[in-house]
């Protein structure tokens, strides 16, 4: 099997420590050859703060009612919730460069590409990882990465912004940086315009980003149903 | 030989390295491949992995700290060596930078390899983490190994070739204790008598004795399995299909079922403890904990094993039913020789159960949930189920209890071998 296959799995809404319980288990397999190509997990977090290895805790302003996981990705402290497609790839970078930085690049070189094409200018901005618009008042944030890498396999990965309510981010001094806006593809593309399909939309684009950036196929075919996180009920309703 | 740990180029535009974690310190043991700290550059974390067995020491890096790419971080040593001599071809080839001061020479540890080998201490053997951890719970010195894996690797094949050849190439001063194998399970005898007393023989009193004393009452341990039940879920819903308005098949009955069913080939865990006596029962009492308004209560599937899915179903109903108005009779909530506690419908992924004494054994159900999980290698999303087993370490054993869990993950993954 090709090592450039890359099997997108989405799985709607998934709480934090589940995903990762997720990942870990696939990298592992990743790790061990038992899967043999690349995953791309897409996802969306209940409203959670994540600190990565580098954040500090001065940078978490108001963590009330809101849950908060210490985790070993790159990156300072951020924010996921409803409205934010998550990514999580399973890559082995040995079956594309064994680069970090070059994995950094592109994946921003992606997400760039899928905001292209829903007509959003996403730019880099250099010395601070993740993709940004420029607009009236400067650079805004519209989506964060951080990853972990084990023997040249990732995890962990990208968070873009779609409809995420902003204002949480106000909780934090996200990624660590005073005063930095944020924004979502809602925001910058006016609201009302095609919000109906704006998520499956943005899904797609992604995907395709992550084709064209890493020179991957998605295989379609074998896209995943949703996975919901638990059958409730599916014990019937007798006993204990 | 000391080998250098430096910080590594995890990119090649990588000037300098973030030490943001140590995983191991001054003087921990590490093996090779083992994570020693994390480094981060740019907004990736990768692991710093050892790349040899020994000691680590000068530990010159603390964390938060930026060094640039190629400085030395860390030194590992063999036990018992001193760092400065014969030091410096790690396998990157690369020239360490100039030698630091030398290290005071830990106590040298204990050595369990006979004097003939000692003189090849120094040289480090090329072999694989699984076949060093083998050779380590095999006590085998891997120095009297021929490995056949590339480059003269000691790998797994070399292990158990060695394992199959008489001692002369196995290390005589660790004890070697061959693993007998796992008794065979005894199926519960359908003919005669309900149940067997079997006397407490002088291991069983001692094993119970000092269980005892060190735990509680019932001295519990316990093991968890995940299962797969994409296949009893299409078992479930074919039957159902089948039976229309005739009646229901629940998760829970095909689980009551499978637990009897796996009870009776492994009698060893359908058993109660009578203090002077194990009583292993030849009949199967599925006891089914309901909870009610003020507590809960445990009434009782008599022969579970041999009864049709539906009537267990309708059963487990009505005294469920009982219970909760309080109508159960006392023969209704007695006599179980197992049991069964579901928490899936309350949404717990997992928990343990208290033994119901004297029986010597209960199963904790979980929720099922669905994950993407790989099968024949590739993801798919299967609904699975996590299993916890609580065992009276009186009775059952690690090996027992296993042997039990394992035939019911299989019954519940392949529903047809519950007519095996």
């Amino acid at each position: 099997m090709s090592a450039h296959v890359l099997q997108v799995v989405r799985a709607g809404v998934v709480p934090y420590a589940e995903a990762l319980a997720w990942q870990r288990a696939l990298a592992q397999a990743r790790l061990e050859g038992r899967l043999p190509h690349d995953v791309l997990l897409l996802l969306e977090h209940p409203s959670v703060l994540t600190l990565g290895r580098t954040s500090r805790e001065t940078h978490v302003l108001r963590p009330e009612g809101i849950d908060v996981f210490e985790v070993e990705r790159g990156g300072d402290v951020t924010y996921h919730g409803p409205g934010q497609l998550v990514g999580y790839p399973i890559l082995d970078l040995a079956g594309h460069r064994k680069d970090l930085h070059w994995y950094l690049r592109t994946l921003e070189q992606a997400l760039i590409d899928a905001l292209a094409e829903l007509g959003i200018a996403g730019v880099r901005n250099p010395g601070h990882t993740g993709v940004w618009t420029r607009g009236e008042g400067g650079v805004r944030k519209i989506a964060s990465i951080g990853v972990h890498v084990k023997q040249w396999v990732t995890w962990h990965g990208f968070a873009l912004n779609v409809t995420t309510d902003l204002a949480q981010f106000d909780r934090i001094v996200a990624c660590g940086i005073p005063d930095v806006v944020m924004t979502s593809i809602e925001r910058e593309r006016g609201r009302g315009k095609g919000d109906g399909s704006i998520w499956d939309g943005t899904v797609a684009a992604v995907v395709r980003g992550f084709e064209r950036a890493f020179g991957v196929t998605a295989r379609s075919a074998e896209l995943s149903p949703v996975v919901s996180h638990t059958l409730k009920g599916a014990l019937g309703e007798t006993l204990c | 030989m000391a080998t250098t740990v430096f910080m590594e180029a995890l990119s090649p535009t990588m000037e300098e390295g973030r030490l943001v974690k140590w995983h191991k310190r001054e003087g921990d043991a590490v093996q090779v491949g083992e994570t020693l700290a994390e480094v981060e550059t740019d907004k990736a974390i990768m692991d710093l992995q050892a790349r040899a067995d020994g000691i680590l020491r000068q530990v010159a890096v603390a964390e938060g700290q930026t060094v640039p790419v190629g400085k030395e971080i860390a030194v590992i040593v063999a036990p018992g060596e001193t760092v400065g001599a014969g030091r410096g071809t790690g396998d990157e080839g690369r020239v360490a930078p100039s030698p630091a001061a030398t290290v005071a020479a830990p106590s040298p540890a204990p050595r369990h390899s006979p004097p003939a080998a000692a003189a090849a201490d120094a040289a480090p053997v090329k072999a694989s983490p699984l076949a060093r951890r083998m050779a380590k719970e095999s006590g085998v010195d891997l120095k009297l190994l021929t490995g056949s894996g590339p480059g003269g690797r000691v790998v797994r094949r070399d292990l158990e070739t060695a394992a199959a050849r008489p001692a002369a190439t196995v290390s005589a001063s660790a004890p070697v204790a061959p693993v007998p194998p796992p008794p065979s399970p005894v199926p519960v005898s359908r003919t005669g008598a309900p149940y067997e007393d079997v006397p407490l023989t002088q291991i069983r009193k001692t094993i119970a004795k000092r269980l005892a004393t060190s735990l509680g009452p019932v001295p519990h341990f316990f093991l968890t399995t995940e299962v797969d039940m994409e296949r009893a879920a299409e078992a479930r819903d074919a039957l159902n299909r089948q039976l229309g308005d005739r009646g229901k098949v629940s998760f829970n009955d095909i689980i009551l079922k499978a637990t009897a069913l796996a009870l009776t080939k492994h009698r060893a865990c359908n058993a109660w403890f009578q203090e002077d006596h194990i009583r292993y029962w030849n009949e199967v009492h599925i006891g089914m904990a309901v909870a009610v308004e003020d507590g809960l209560i445990t009434p009782v599937i008599r022969n579970a094993d041999v009864k049709p899915l539906l009537e267990i179903g309708r059963e487990a109903g009505d005294l469920a039913d009982k219970a909760r108005s309080r109508r159960l009779q006392p023969h209704e909530y007695t006599g179980s020789t197992f049991s069964v506690s579901n928490l899936g419908m309350f949404d717990i992924d997992q928990f343990t159960a208290v033994i119901n004494p004297p029986e010597a054994g209960i199963i904790a159900v979980g929720s099922i949930v669905q994950k993407p999980v790989v099968v024949d290698a590739t993801v798919l999303p299967r609904r699975r189920m996590r299993i916890t087993m609580s065992c009276d370490h009186r009775v059952i054993d690690g090996a027992t209890g296993a042997g039990f869990l394992k035939t019911l993950k299989e019954m519940l993954e392949n529903p047809l071998a519950m007519l095996l």
